[in-house]
């Protein structure tokens, strides 16, 4: 069943997550009417950004239409717009952006001056002002060069997938037996608190490296995301990433006591800085604060560099190697925790 | 009737001492509501917010340096000059995300109305920033070259006297901590409940007490209304006051519309919500079970829901899938009331959507229960 789901997810995941906004939803309120005016929002309009909505009548409806939700831009062109722009007085176009949820806004934003500046060339060269081949400025996407969101994605979800579920197996399965006092096995014989561990450990491991190599499958042949770098850089990193998942949940066992704390503490403690704090959509140089400092420490950081750059950039031992060394470290780290926590005597 | 609510009541009030009894798990729920949501909200920086970018600058003119001082700060750091050897190195390294390439010869192409062409290369797996940043970059340079242009008269200038005046409304700085705070706790609030109706509903299988329910005379309805009601009243009161206190009060984060109707939005969600936490542990015989189930439907609706990328620019197949999830609609009514100011009458198709998905899930979760609880006697 982990193995079932982590496909599913990443299938779900890999195709939903889409960085390139577009459909976009703006409207016009056009007081001037004109030819000109018009071309304007058909420059809008026309972009792959951009879907065009019913027009708009007044200041109110502005208001209560973007309060509502249902645009994400409004675009105010004045009365005597053409008028004034060939009498030669400078005229303004007023645009309202939706900044509610601000990485839209800002692509918005840098959708709209481009438009904007692309409309005023134009425009230029129709009236003869302009020479007839200005520069291009060309986008080349490296590594993406398609920009979809499959390859962009997928190795961003293995580090994800391969984080959670192993966690909350392994603390589920130390907590489960707090919860239904089989644990006093273990506290009344010599086990040592590592071999307790260690053989909790081993089978989750192995369902970890299972499920990786189905996900690889995966990628690599049903969605088409070739994996160009190094398999084995990717394999070993992957194998004691899930090593350090599954004693991650070891620690977290420590501190709780029934099943349902465990999870919920296991879910928040894996997902949020693995969604959040890791790189998956900011960059970890760009973060801040707490967020910035948990992002450099937490393993998660290092495998999805390593998946991206051996899946996308086509890299090996040589570029990458150094992105193990936080791994090797961790291992000891927090399987040690794990032990130094784990009690031989109920307290 | 009396009867019944006599009984959910009492029952209500078992789940809730059940919970109490747990100091762990309070622990957990407080931090989850508190820390967690300063240290995500906090951490959030502008997706472009002194981004590093890299210029290879071959053609050395007053153009290309003109080019080059337009990239400043709050946007950019300062260019770097590289060679176009390391180019590729760099970018491999991933120190930059994007390098601007300016080809030698540039200006006097650009006099001579040779068609020469600017390149951008973009690292695409730094993701939302790299998209929007590609936008910014080309409408920085578009400016920089139509002031030149204009200057040596390849465009008459006052030809086109039109200035575009930007404003962003409900949010005007764009302050990336707001939008991240308010999905911050919308994600805890989704799957705390499920986790708490779910899990608790499987422990008392486990411990077989679930046996001890229905040799008293109380009906599955009552059984689960009561689970429904208590564990949406402790969400309510912890995702409140984080709302109040953590978000509005530490955060300094300005509320615009009714917290009232938030929490009438954060009701109907919490039914529905708690309600498949119901259904999915009829599923699960065992809490391991229970936890990969939970990976499993958690994370699509806390991804896919629009808090991380906007939904409507994903696929149309998941924008269809999604919208039979309660957070797509919580999300997209809540963002209307705390930022934009909405009224009832702007978001009743969204809670109107989260009323009919609870009952929906509520209906289905109890014929399940039924069953199961039919199973075990």
């Amino acid at each position: 069943m982990a193995g079932l789901g982590s496909l599913i997810l990443m299938f779900v995941l890999g195709y939903g997550i889409n960085m390139d906004v577009n459909s976009l939803t703006f409207a016009v309120l056009d007081r001037d009417q004109t030819q000109l005016s018009r071309s304007y929002s058909n420059s809008l309009a026309g972009s792959r950004y951009f879907d065009e909505q019913a027009p708009l009548h007044s200041y109110e409806e502005i208001d209560r239409r973007m309060r509502a939700g249902d645009l994400n831009l409004a675009i105010e062109i004045p009365a005597d717009f053409a008028k004034r722009i060939a009498r030669g007085d400078t005229v303004q176009i007023g645009a309202w952006i939706d900044g509610a949820m601000p990485v839209r806004a800002e692509t918005v934003q840098g959708y709209v001056q481009g438009i904007h500046q692309h409309w005023l060339l134009e425009q230029a060269q129709a009236h003869g002002y302009a020479f007839e081949t200005p520069v291009t400025i060309a986008a080349r996407f490296r590594y993406n060069p398609d920009v979809r969101s499959m390859p962009a994605m997928m190795p961003a979800v293995i580090p994800l997938l391969l984080l959670m579920f192993p966690a909350i197996l392994t603390s589920l399965s130390v907590v489960r037996e707090k919860e239904l006092g089989s644990i006093l096995n273990f506290y009344v014989t010599p086990t040592t608190r590592l071999e307790f561990l260690l053989g909790k450990q081993v089978p989750y491991i192995v369902i970890g490296v299972v499920n990786y190599l189905l996900l690889l499958v995966q990628a690599e042949w049903v969605f088409g995301v070739p994996l160009t770098g190094s398999f084995w850089l990717l394999t070993l990193a992957s194998v004691m990433y899930i090593v350090i998942a599954t004693a991650f949940g070891f620690v977290v066992s420590a501190f709780v006591r029934s099943q349902i704390a465990a999870l919920f503490a296991t879910m928040l403690a894996t997902m949020v800085p693995a969604t959040s704090f890791s790189g998956m959509i900011t960059p970890v140089p760009s973060l801040e604060g707490v967020g910035r400092w948990i992002g450099e420490v937490f393993p998660a950081t290092y495998e999805m560099m390593i998946a991206r750059g051996v899946f996308s950039k086509a890299h090996g031992f040589s570029e990458l190697g150094y992105t193990l060394v936080p791994l090797v470290i961790a291992i000891p780290v927090v399987l040690g925790l794990g032990v130094y926590l784990l009690p031989k005597q109920e307290r | 009737m009396s009867q019944t609510l006599r009984n959910t009541w009492f029952l209500g009030l078992k789940e809730l001492r059940s919970i109490l009894r747990d100091p762990m798990l309070l622990m957990i729920i407080v931090l989850a509501f508190t820390v967690i949501i300063y240290s995500a909200a906090s951490s959030m920086p502008e997706s472009l917010h002194k981004t590093p970018i890299a210029v290879i600058d071959d053609d050395q003119s007053q153009l290309s340096m003109r080019l080059v001082s337009a990239f400043d700060e709050p946007y950019f750091l300062p260019p770097e000059q590289v060679s176009s050897q390391v180019a590729d190195r760099i970018m491999d390294e991933g120190r930059f995300t994007f390098i601007v390439h300016i080809p030698s010869g540039f200006e006097r192409d650009v006099l001579r109305q040779d068609m020469p062409e600017l390149q951008v290369i973009v690292d695409a797996t730094r993701m939302s920033q790299a998209f929007t940043g590609t936008g910014y970059i080309q409408a920085i340079l578009q400016q920089t070259l139509t002031e030149f242009y204009a200057e040596h008269s390849l465009v008459n200038g006052a030809a086109i006297p039109v200035e575009l005046a930007l404003r962003s409304r409900f949010n005007p700085e764009l302050n990336p901590s707001w939008f991240a705070s308010m999905t911050e706790v919308i994600g805890q609030i989704t799957m705390l409940s499920l986790i708490l109706t779910g899990a608790a509903l499987l422990r008392e299988r486990e411990h077989g007490t679930i046996e001890h329910l229905l040799v008293m005379p109380v009906t599955p309805f009552e059984i689960m209304f009561a689970k429904v009601w208590s564990m949406v009243l402790v969400v309510m009161i912890a995702a409140t006051l984080s709302l109040v206190f953590v978000v509005q009060g530490i955060l300094a984060i300005p509320i615009e519309g009714s917290l009232w109707l938030f929490a009438g939005a954060m009701f109907l969600h919490l039914f529905a919500t708690t309600s498949m936490g119901i259904f999915m542990a009829t599923f699960a015989r065992t809490m391991p079970q229970f936890g990969l189930l939970l990976i499993l439907v958690v994370m699509p609706m806390q991804i896919l829901s629009g808090g991380m990328t906007p939904y409507e620019s994903m696929p149309v197949m998941i924008q269809v899938l999604m919208s039979a999830a309660p957070t797509t609609h919580f999300m997209q009514a809540g963002q209307a009331i705390l930022f934009r100011g909405a009224e009832v009458s702007m978001i009743w198709p969204h809670l109107l959507a989260l009323l009919v998905i609870g009952l929906s899930f509520f209906l289905i979760a109890l014929a399940r229960f039924r069953k199961t609880l039919a199973t075990l006697v």
